[in-house]
């Protein structure tokens, strides 16, 4: 008799759990297309910019720069770790630790100094219960990460790559793919590399427009170098900022699916509890009857 | 990225006068969106008019005010930084920050001018960063007074 009333209360704690998820699920699933639309609308100016770089070169300018060379010496490096601030969202936060701890070990043995910057609640609490020292530490980075608050971490990081402060900074985050797929990373922002991988990847995405305008002579305002001087910060800090949009986007994704896969499960548990309620209540109810008939049966004699 | 429906050749088929398609794109959105007769901006070393029929150009932007002059309307926006686009009467402007005239405040921008003064300059790489941001807090402020 208990034993009914007891699966009866796991059902219902169950069902409210289940309401939860679903919640939070439908939540995840509003944030994760807005946080879409603002990757998307980022990607507009990436492009823009990819194509003034294509023209730049088209120019038979030499693409050179003090950001795109790395340092001669290799004592300092930042390594930025992108999570999340608040747990229920998969694997999503494992993985990437993971990946940026295993970094972290080897950037020490090949670097004399590494300093570490860590963004949301769950990745200072991973590396603090390493005993590894987190030197810099951001929770303003929710699921809507502004450019403005981005650009104040880029231009320090410019600052100190340019003062020779650091010598490479590495970022740890979730790089999302396609809504099925998102990967942990790891890239190294600085020094740049070659500004050259992002032409063949989004150059030829222009109209019929600009495809023109790309044989006719362009006049450059004040000069191609000026420009060049203001691209490459400027594509370092798109770039990063990128960073933060993905992990945005991956943080929302991994939530909508961990509890996507939680509310399926409360389901299942249902179900089966139902059964096991049902059967017991049933057996409960055989025995009252076996006893009513014992009674009758007694009281003939 | 294409230009608006009512547009040919870059003159506008209503009214039959010459316009030029504005674009303001920053990391986060697309700003503004909009046929103009005009449009200044400022460049790196100076401003520059941009008005129909402009040969192609790319620039590097300062940080000031940009104009967009579209009938009898003129916006006003403050631009931080970034590039500007010219080709077949299509203007890109690629910023940091598109903010507003009307939503600069120069009581604030007053403190954000002293404070970048105040910022160290004993390396040639820290004196560029601070002509940087006193020509960020100038320009911002600069837009701002205008609004009076």
């Amino acid at each position: 008799m208990a034993n009914a009333r007891a699966l009866d209360k796991r059902r219902k704690s169950i069902r409210n759990i289940r309401k939860i998820t679903r919640t939070m699920e439908l939540i995840a699933t509003a944030r994760f297309k807005h946080a879409m639309d603002r990757a998307s609308a980022a990607s507009a100016y990436t492009d823009r910019i990819t194509r003034l770089v294509t023209k730049l070169a088209n120019t038979g300018l030499e693409l050179s720069h003090p950001l795109l060379e790395p340092h001669e010496t290799n004592e300092n490096v930042l390594q930025l770790v992108l999570t999340s601030n608040r747990g229920l969202c998969g694997g999503y936060n494992g993985n990437v630790l993971r990946k940026a701890f295993e970094n972290n070990q080897s950037l020490k043995e090949t670097f004399g100094h590494c300093r570490l910057e860590v963004s949301g609640k769950r990745g200072i609490s991973f590396f603090e219960h390493r005993d590894i020292d987190v030197d810099e530490r951001f929770l303003h980075f929710e699921d809507k990460p502004s450019f403005e608050d981005v650009e104040l971490l880029a231009n320090r990081y410019l600052e100190a790559y340019a003062t020779g402060t650091i010598d490479r900074l590495e970022v740890c985050y979730t790089k999302f793919s396609s809504i099925a797929r998102q990967n942990a990373t790891v890239e190294t922002l600085l020094p740049l590399g070659e500004l050259a991988s992002e032409e063949t990847s989004g150059g030829d995405g222009g109209d019929s427009r600009s495809g023109a305008g790309a044989e006719t002579i362009i006049e450059f305002l004040p000069s191609a170098e000026s420009i060049l001087e203001e691209v490459v910060p400027t594509s370092f800090k798109v770039k990063l900022f990128k960073c933060f949009l993905d992990a945005a986007v991956s943080e929302q994704v991994a939530r909508m699916v961990a509890m996507k896969s939680a509310t399926e499960n409360a389901d299942e548990l249902i179900r089966e509890l139902s059964m096991t309620y049902n059967r017991a209540r049933q057996g409960q109810i055989t025995g009252e009857l076996l006893e009513v008939m014992g009674g009758v049966e007694a009281l003939k004699t | 990225m294409m230009a608006a429906n009512h547009m040919e050749e870059g003159i506008d088929v209503t009214s039959g006068c010459r316009l030029v398609e504005c674009i303001v794109v920053t990391p986060e959105e697309t700003a503004l969106q909009t046929p103009a007769q005009f449009v200044a901006l400022p460049l790196f070393d100076g401003e520059i008019g941009i008005a129909p029929g402009r040969a192609p150009l790319i620039g590097r932007l300062g940080h000031g005010e940009m104009r967009i002059v579209e009938g009898k309307k003129t916006l006003r926006y403050y631009v931080d930084g970034g590039f500007v686009e010219v080709s077949d009467n299509l203007v890109t402007v690629l910023t940091n920050r598109a903010i507003k005239a009307e939503d600069l405040d120069p009581e604030a921008l007053e403190t954000g001018l002293e404070a970048a003064r105040a910022k160290p300059a004993n390396t040639g790489e820290l004196m560029e960063i601070r002509d940087r941001a006193v020509a960020q807090s100038r320009g911002q402020l600069w837009v701002a007074r205008r609004n009076r």
